[in-house]
């Protein structure tokens, strides 16, 4: 009887789940909106800045465990894609600034860090869960949106930039 | 091969001055401003068909249209899209006044602009606005822009609505001074708002006798 009820509660729990994600939110094919914010260096950069360039944006925060391991990856493809056009650019949601700066200077990333403090962007990026990772296309469209990442999804980051780049 | 036979036999129908019964055969081997008569539908036989001694039939071994059409189609058809994207500029741009007179009208407008010179002394890197005592904007500035309003660029910083009377703006200037210390300074104006829209400037200058920059708000006239 118990598990009829874990098992119904599970089931309810994943179509509840699958329905929102289903149902939420995304910037994938609309411009996407512009920004700046301060980075790591002090120096403010602007997202429109970059129009002609394929950007990659991960929005990131301390609290979530995966934007680690992600951090690693991206700086490795912002290492190899730099030349060919990619801009790579890391943005903190967390509303703990000392503690997000101490966070990614630690991580001593190839690309620059800009810090949200005010979670500004994050309303107009519909961010519900970290990390994110949007590919925004050299016309400043974005193009892909990801949530989340585990072991081996850089080769679908790759798949994605290279496909930009080529536009 | 058939295809080049056909072409041959079209030519030699047009340098005897036959008739125009060869319809639309190979326009393509024909010489440069030939001109073929208006092909009729592509009843042609198929491309590998073998006759190719019958001047008279309407071979098209490939199904081209007659050369004059699609030029003169393309040009319209050039011209109307040039034609239509005129109007959604011009429409894009009607929208836009009517669309700043609607939120700001010219009676409770006022408007912001900021203006640098020089910048030996300072290196702009944020602006807040307060306008009675209320924060109204607070930009950034990339190196880029910063490099504009050096160069002369004027920037439109806020445009809001204020009510007729008496208002007070203050504006706090952040960067880099003198030796590359940060630094912070504010300037403030007290204003009479009248009817018909205010414009404001916010200046920073470099007062070289001190080394120091300056940060004034006048009205810009």
């Amino acid at each position: 009887m118990r598990r009829a009820f874990l098992a119904g509660c599970l089931i309810l729990g994943a179509a509840t789940a699958g329905a929102s994600l289903a149902a939420a939110p995304t910037m994938v094919g609309k411009p996407a909106p512009d920004f700046v914010l301060r980075g790591l260096d002090g120096r403010n950069l602007r997202l429109s800045e970059f129009r002609g360039q394929v950007v990659l944006v991960n929005f990131w925060a301390r609290w979530a465990g995966d934007s680690q391991k992600e951090m690693s990856a991206l700086d490795r493809i912002n290492t190899t894609y730099q030349r060919a056009g990619l801009v790579v650019l890391g943005v903190s949601v967390d509303e703990d600034l000392r503690r997000a700066q101490e966070f990614a200077s630690s991580m001593a990333v190839s690309y620059p860090m800009l810090f949200d403090t005010g979670s500004v962007i994050g309303k107009d990026y519909f961010l519900q869960k970290m990390p994110m990772t949007i590919l925004v296309d050299r016309a400043g469209v974005v193009r892909y949106s990801i949530v989340g990442f585990k072991r081996g999804d850089e080769h679908i980051f790759l798949d994605q930039i290279r496909e930009l780049l080529r536009e | 091969m058939v295809y080049g036979a056909l072409s041959s036999a079209w030519m030699a129908a047009a340098v005897a001055a036959a008739p125009a019964t060869a319809a639309d055969t190979a326009p393509a081997a024909a010489a440069p401003g030939a001109r073929t008569p208006a092909a009729p539908k592509p009843g042609a036989p198929k491309p590998g068909a073998a006759d190719s001694s019958a001047p008279e039939a309407p071979a098209a071994t490939a199904p081209v249209a007659a050369p004059d059409a699609p030029p003169a189609e393309l040009k319209t058809l050039d011209q109307e899209v040039q034609g239509l994207k005129k109007d959604v500029i011009d429409l894009n741009k009607d929208l836009f006044v009517l669309q700043e007179e609607l939120l700001f009208p010219a009676n409770t407008q006022v408007a912001l602009y900021i203006s640098m010179d020089v910048g030996a002394f300072f290196a702009l890197d944020s602006v807040t606005v307060k306008i009675d005592n209320k924060e109204v904007k607070n930009y950034l500035y990339t190196a880029r822009e910063a490099d504009a309003l050096l160069k002369g660029g004027v920037q439109q910083i806020y445009l809001g609505n204020l009510k007729v009377g008496k208002h007070e703006l203050v504006a706090f200037f952040t960067g880099k001074g003198p030796v590359e210390r940060g630094y912070k300074r504010g300037a403030t104006i007290s204003f009479d708002k009248g009817v018909g829209a205010k414009y404001l400037e916010l200046k920073i200058t470099d007062r070289v006798p001190k080394h120091q920059p300056e940060f004034m708000i006048k009205d810009w006239e």
